[in-house]
């Protein structure tokens, strides 16, 4: 089966995966009768995923370059807090565009700590799991000391929408628009991925499989699109009384957006490669005159400013900034981008199976919670889970080298 | 004529041991010169500072006439000076374009990654040297011994070599692939280019190399004409460190 | 190693510890051991038994157990070690605890549980009464709502505080529970009490029952802040939510009228009791001779153990000027962004 659907030209590894989150949503919609997959657990399963998703991402090359960053909770905590701060605190929240300086400075801070922790990796040689460790603590202390302990609240009222929550979506029209958008680039990519393969005389897969990945594709994004819209927005009101459809969250946007860039730099940078190259083979990078110390350092700086990028989020969700927020996320994160098939050797990784590893990892937590599940049940639970994961991936692995 | 390539006197330590005890050779164009001697002889060692990975404690390294320190292996690149080392210093989870132009990527106007223009690049060098070599798309992880010493000699031939240094290329392969690579070396020898070999196949050696120079414990015991010996005194060279003509 | 590698070194060591050396001061060495000092709350107890302590001359010297029962174990020898003449425990596990305590009474040290429950007869229990925490929760709640479908947002599943709070919450909803006037739709500890997990825990809770919450008791205000999060994007605000400490966020709250009821336990009075009390016992009086103090037996074990209960105070809209005469938050911050036709009493 597994060389059949490599002949097809589908990539195996994400095809499972993708078959595996399929099946775990079949599991919960039975046990929640159906509830799992109604519109608004499905919007609200997409805003909390995202969160997870965007620093999973950076993760991704983060464990690709052989790598580890323990500490993505904690400095989503002071990140979080720095934004809290200067919206609460210093400039007032309503303050015109002090949500903006607000998150400017959120991520500025996300980058120097990720700075501190690249260079001690990078320039002084101390394994990235220790100054990760080091990290882990330190910035939750320091979220702790910018209020006291104290909760900042409340936010701006133009922050609260990058929640997604009331007027945190960009309602239908331009909902079916990005659809209609997104499904003509997958068609557009699989068919430049044709004339490419070509023009070199490679192996090309079957038409029929070409035309069923597009079309598959395309029946998803359309159908995310389609259940987002029908979930009725609370907060809005239409003409003749009756409730506009939601549409895509602002998070949801976010992370695209996050992903798109993200893919580019892995494909299409010289940074990108050379990480993938130094956690491929260190020796050869060495060898070849790379430079790992600044790979390294701008690798971390690029994991913190993706955990401000979540602590954006989620103090805009929260409408207000807590020293607690982005407790056990870096647990999460990393078991998201494990299962998502980024090998702790290094050297291999995806995004879009970071993604779909994050949604692994929410549907069930969300799905449980939804089953009133206990949380102490829900951990045991989605230990488990990692571990069939990682195990799964270990076989597939083995059975390639072979 | 001047040589390519002249070493003199050099020496390296790490710590206690002295890898490089002041060795000295040459090479000049179109010529192969074998560097033999047993494990931890310090070939290497001295191949790894020519190619610029450490830089030499003691001695020179004369390029064409003029004295050269090498900062970096970039450096040493830039000085014409290509290494495929042992270990092939291949990514094996990257496919050939990608290591052949690691480090050097070709870039388009906005600073991305010209993926295409590389593709393109690479198969033309490496289609010469093996026209049946045409998948640029696979990973090095997917690609027989053969092919992956192919890729690496690409890269080198690529960048325009005039110094090449080949560290145990036929180790690994079979018959056949190893007649492919000698065939390669002949080529680039009449093309003009100096290569340094690391062997310790003595037929290998016999059949592709002018001269070869015999290290032990570090220096050098003599460089001698390959015409001019017999393989065993090459061996008693390498084991013994008896000059050849002494009895 | 190099010379200026151990220069750094040193000058990191010393550092380090003198910022965790407090002050010198004549008199009695009384030590506090917080479970996780970077709860929210703490750091007001904290500047109470503080001021306390200085008044009378005393010294003070804490430790944080950063939620470790292990930690909280190896704190209490250390501060026995330092010489503590009384210790100040709030402690992570009532049960696991108990080692510690045994270790103090070992070394004649006298033991003033703070705030949380220790399962033992000899220490004196001071505390708020977190039965009546709860009671205060529901009954403000069930004023608003007395009839329709309830959810419990509890607080962390390791606290047997939480399970305090929801005894009293269910005590003051039995009657109408049982009448069936009032259905619980949900229910669900919040891990660490952390807001964040609350918000998510609220939304999955509205989404099963379709929005048909009319009410929800929430044990604190971090989760109060979370529930609130969820129910806004549902446009459900208004609906009553309870919640404890009087966190600032959490009176703004009240003045909007988003939260109904924020149980202020003034946190400055338990210290100043604590801090009395540790001292009077480093004087020689026993725990159950402590003015003030009766024995209790409401623990799981059912154990007699001397308690001072702290009566806490509902703030709602109608009594915030409570807090801010007490000088706990400013009319600023309890009433920012409140909207002027709509003044609570403490905003005018």
């Amino acid at each position: 089966m597994q060389t059949w659907l490599a002949k097809a030209g589908f990539d195996v590894r994400f095809t499972s995966l993708v078959l595996a989150l399929a099946l775990i949503w079949l599991a919960l919609a039975i046990a929640t009768e159906g509830l799992f997959l109604s519109p608004r657990n499905l919007y609200n399963l997409s805003i909390q995923t995202c969160v997870t998703a965007i620093m999973a991402c950076g993760m991704v090359f983060i464990i690709a370059a052989r790598q580890i960053d323990l500490s993505v909770g904690s400095q989503m905590a002071f990140c979080g807090m720095l934004i809290a701060f200067v919206q609460a605190e210093w400039l007032g929240a309503e303050a015109p565009y002090a949500w903006l300086l607000s998150i400017a400075i959120g991520i500025v801070g996300g980058m120097l700590l990720g700075a501190f922790q690249g260079w001690w990796t990078a320039y002084r040689g101390v394994p990235a799991f220790i100054v990760t460790l080091a990290g882990y603590l330190m910035f939750r202390g320091a979220a702790f000391l910018v209020a006291d302990g104290q909760t900042l609240a409340p936010l701006s009222t133009v922050y609260q929408r990058i929640g997604g929550g009331i007027h945190g979506s960009i309602g239908p029209a331009w909902s079916w628009a990005l659809g209609a958008l997104a499904c003509a680039w997958a068609i557009g990519q699989v068919v430049l991925a044709r004339r490419s393969r070509a023009s070199y005389n490679a192996a090309m897969p079957p038409a029929w499989a070409d035309a069923a990945k597009a079309l598959i594709t395309c029946a998803a994004l359309l159908g995310f699109v389609g259940v987002v819209c029908a979930y009725p927005d609370p907060g809005s009101v239409g003409e003749d009384g009756t409730l506009v459809g939601k549409g895509i969250g602002v998070p949801v946007l976010i992370l695209i957006g996050v992903a798109m860039v993200l893919t580019v730099v892995a494909r299409r940078t010289r940074f990108g490669r050379y990480v993938f190259a130094y956690g491929g083979n260190p020796e050869a990078a060495l060898l070849s005159g790379l430079p790992t110390n600044r790979v390294l350092l701008t690798l971390f700086m690029l994991m913190g400013a993706l955990a401000a990028v979540a602590a954006v989020i989620t103090t805009s969700r929260l409408n207000s900034g807590t020293h607690s927020i982005g407790q056990m996320a870096e647990l999460y994160v990393i078991a998201a981008t494990v299962i998502g098939g980024t090998a702790l050797a290094g050297g291999t990784g995806t995004i879009p199976g970071a993604i779909v590893g994050a949604l692994v990892i929410q549907s069930l937590d969300n799905g449980m919670v939804l089953m009133d599940v206990s949380s102490a049940k829900r951990q045991i639970f989605i230990g488990l889970i990692l571990i069939g994961a990682v195990w799964f991936d270990g076989l597939y692995t083995r059975r390639q080298i072979r | 004529m001047t040589a390519l390539v002249e070493v003199r006197n050099l020496s390296k330590h790490f710590g206690g041991i002295q890898a490089v005890d002041r060795a000295s050779c040459s090479l000049h164009e179109g010529e192969v010169v074998g560097l033999l001697g047993h494990n931890g002889a310090g070939k290497s060692t001295l191949i790894k500072v020519l190619a610029g990975v450490f830089p030499a404690d003691e001695g020179q390294i004369i390029v064409r006439g003029e004295e050269a320190k090498f900062a970096s292996p970039r450096a040493a690149r830039l000085a014409g000076i290509e290494t495929i080392h042992q270990s092939l210093a291949l990514a094996e989870n990257l496919d050939a374009p990608s290591n052949l132009f690691l480090g050097r990527e070709l870039l388009t106007p906005w600073g991305t990654l010209d993926v295409d223009r590389m593709e393109h690049e690479a198969l033309e060098v490496i289609s010469r040297l093996n026209p049946n070599f045409r998948d640029m798309k696979k990973s090095v992880r997917e690609m027989s011994g053969g092919q992956r010493q192919t890729v690496a000699i690409a890269r080198a031939l690529y960048f325009n070599a005039r110094i090449l240094i080949m560290d145990e290329p036929c180790a690994a392969l079979g018959p056949a692939e190893t007649r492919m690579v000698q065939d390669t070396i002949r080529k680039l020898k009449a093309a003009g280019i100096g290569i340094f070999l690391i062997s310790h196949d003595l037929s290998d050696v016999f059949e592709v190399c002018d001269r070869v120079t015999v290290m032990k414990n570090g220096a050098v015991v003599d460089t001698v004409k390959v015409a001019e010996v017999s393989q065993e005194d090459v061996l008693a060279m390498i084991i013994l460190g008896r000059k050849p003509g002494k009895e | 190693m190099n010379l200026k590698h151990i220069a750094a070194l040193a000058t990191l060591t010393s550092l380090a510890l003198s910022v965790s050396q407090p002050a010198q001061a004549k008199g009695e060495l009384v030590a506090v051991s917080w479970s996780n000092f970077q709860e929210e709350r703490w750091k007001k107890d904290e500047t109470a038994i503080k001021a306390t302590l200085a008044a009378a001359g005393a010294k003070y010297i804490s430790a944080d157990a950063q939620g470790s029962n292990e930690k909280q174990l190896a704190d209490i020898e250390a501060l026995i070690a330092k010489g503590a003449k009384a210790l100040i425990i709030l402690a992570q596990d009532a049960d696991a605890i108990l080692p510690a305590v045994n270790k103090a009474r070992e070394a004649r040290i006298p033991v003033v549980a703070y705030d949380r429950l220790i399962q033992d007869g000899g220490v004196l229990y001071l505390t708020f009464d977190n039965v009546e925490v709860g009671r205060m929760q529901a009954r403000a709640v069930l004023a608003v709502k007395p009839k329709g479908n309830y959810v419990f947002i509890k607080g962390s599943p390791t606290d047997p505080n939480a399970n305090f709070l929801n005894n009293g919450q269910r005590e003051v909803l039995k009657a109408a529970m049982d009448k069936g006037d009032i259905k619980i739709v949900g229910e669900q500890y919040t891990d660490g009490w952390a807001p964040e997990v609350a918000q998510k825990n609220m939304e999955q809770i509205l989404t099963r029952n379709n929005n048909k919450v009319d009410a929800v008791v929430a044990s604190n205000d971090g989760t109060a802040g979370g529930v609130v999060a969820a129910l806004r994007a549902q446009n459900m605000i208004g609906i009553p939510v309870s919640g404890q400490d009087g966190d600032v966020a959490a009176l703004n709250r009240v003045a909007r009228g988003e939260q109904t009821v924020s149980v202020w336990k003034d946190a400055r009075e338990l210290g100043k009791a604590a801090a009395n009390f540790a001292l009077q016992m480093a004087g020689g009086t026993k725990p159950a001779e402590v003015k003030g103090a009766s024995l209790w037996s409401g623990g799981s074990k059912k154990l007699a153990i001397p308690s001072v209960f702290l009566k806490p105070l509902p703030i709602t809209r109608d009594s915030l000027k409570v807090v801010i005469d007490a000088g706990w938050a400013s009319k600023a911050q309890v009433c920012a962004g409140v909207d002027a036709g709509k003044l609570p009493a403490g905003c005018k």
